[in-house]
């Protein structure tokens, strides 16, 4: 059953069918969140409000786009009211210190812990909003004509926004790569 | 194609949203534009480096909250819904359904005393309330198995099989989900916790019948013991042939075979 049929369920108020969303998307909402506060606990708070708005405007939805465009407009919502209320946040890196990969030896783990430090860090010195369509084109499965109609511009501006967000992203990780080479020597 | 129109659909080729003709276009400037070819050899590095970023995942409390705020809000929304209802269908048809002649009003206010003194009966009944209640659990509590055990995690799928084990009337979809989940799951783990949930629906008549052909197409050592002790747990008799023809594999681990051997004597008696 798609995503779509089940919302107008949950909107017709089959309510439990929303439990089958939340099994789909709670983990990769959790990330997005989790990337852009660094604060596990907050994102799990910010994942729960917005399976709670979805209850709260559930009348609200029209089936119109794809189901994933409505959730992730709900979603820069509740960071924004975050944001409006909480200005600092852990430091991202401090996340990635419980990071495991189970099929890794003990140094390649090391070394990808290291480099998801360093480009967490450098995702971090973007401006939210870089860091946002960055975080939503390449890992929320959003289409650019979906993130456009998300962030209510045309699509060519989300182009041009993603286009000037990784090359910033590029810039800045070699820059920390160079430093930390430097504060290894 | 000029190098700005290739940088416009830069964006593009990192997704991979690029058709047939426009990738070989891309492809062909790129190549030949030393300039072209250095800034997307720099977009595709850093856009693969994204890719170490680790998929985090949230504490149990998060899926408990969830839950908890869903059955706290479909309580609060079924009373809501049942008294808007209830209202807008008597402000709907009372007028039109209210005699003129008084005899009639008065025979009319009877028939909605001894109406809703009967109904009031039927709502104060806390066994039945209860009783649907308990049913609303539990179909919930299915559909999160089911959905659980259809995730890439094996963890979500473990616990997708032991919410299942909790259900009270499992339906035909949590059956062959299960049954599914016994027979195809790539992880030995998920299986067995399958083999546990199936333990307890075992009174059903198809479950023992597709756990005794599971037997046969099982090649785990882990998993074939756990059916055995299931069927020998269950006495399901019919499973003696099925022991016999597990003893007849030459490749079957001595452990395995030295249980199913004992299973078929205890089967037996």
């Amino acid at each position: 059953m798609t995503d779509n049929l089940l919302m107008e369920d949950v909107r017709d108020g089959k309510v439990e069918k929303l439990a089958i969303l939340f099994e789909r998307h709670h983990v990769v909402l959790f990330n997005y969140f989790l990337r852009l506060t660094g604060n596990r606990p907050v994102s799990e708070d910010l994942v729960q409000e917005v399976f709670t708005r979805i209850l709260k405007y559930r009348t609200t939805y029209r089936g119109e786009a794809r189901y994933s465009v409505w959730m992730y407009k709900i979603a820069r919502n509740a960071h924004i009211d975050f944001l409006r209320r909480q200005k600092e946040t852990v430091p991202l890196e401090d996340q990635f210190e419980e990071a495991q990969s189970v099929d890794l030896v003990p140094e390649e783990r090391v070394e990808r812990q290291q480099e998801a430090a360093l480009i967490s860090r450098a995702l971090k010195k973007l401006s939210p909003k870089k860091q946002e369509i960055i975080l939503l084109s390449r890992f929320q499965n959003l289409k650019y004509r979906e993130i456009a109609e998300l962030m209510e511009c045309p699509v060519g501006t989300v182009k041009g926004m993603v286009h000037r967000a990784v090359r910033e992203l590029g810039d800045i990780y070699k820059q920390l790569s160079r430093e930390a080479c430097r504060h290894e020597m | 194609m000029k190098c700005e129109n290739i940088k416009e659909r830069m964006p593009d080729f990192l997704t991979g949203d690029l058709d047939k003709k426009a990738k070989s276009e891309f492809d062909a400037h790129v190549a030949s534009c030393a300039a072209c070819g250095e800034e997307l050899r720099q977009l595709s590095e850093i856009w693969t480096k994204l890719g170490v970023l680790p998929m985090e995942q949230p504490s149990p409390a998060l899926r408990n909250r969830f839950y908890t705020m869903l059955e706290a809000y479909k309580e609060g929304f079924g009373a809501e819904k049942a008294a808007a209802e209830s209202k807008k269908k008597f402000s709907f048809s009372f007028g039109r359904i209210w005699p003129r002649q008084p005899a009639f009003q008065f025979a009319a206010a009877l028939v909605f005393v001894v109406l809703g003194v009967t109904t009031g009966y039927l709502l104060r009944n806390p066994q039945a309330r209860l009783s649907q209640l308990h049913q609303e659990v539990d179909s919930m509590r299915q559909i999160m198995a089911v959905s659980l055990m259809q995730q890439p995690s094996p963890s979500d799928r473990i616990q997708g099989a032991s919410f299942s084990s909790q259900v009270k009337a499992p339906t035909q979809k949590t059956l062959d989900t299960l049954l599914q989940t016994l027979n195809n799951d790539p992880n030995v783990n998920v299986r067995l916790a399958a083999v546990d949930a199936l333990y307890l629906f075992s009174s059903y008549p198809e479950v023992k019948d597709r756990v005794v052909q599971s037997l046969g197409k099982q090649e785990s050592p882990l998993i074939q013991v756990a059916l055995i002790d299931l069927l020998v747990g269950i006495r399901e008799k019919r499973a003696v042939d099925a022991f016999k023809a597990l003893i007849q594999n030459e490749k079957l681990n001595p452990d395995v075979k030295r249980k199913a051997e004992l299973g078929i004597q205890q089967l037996s008696f």
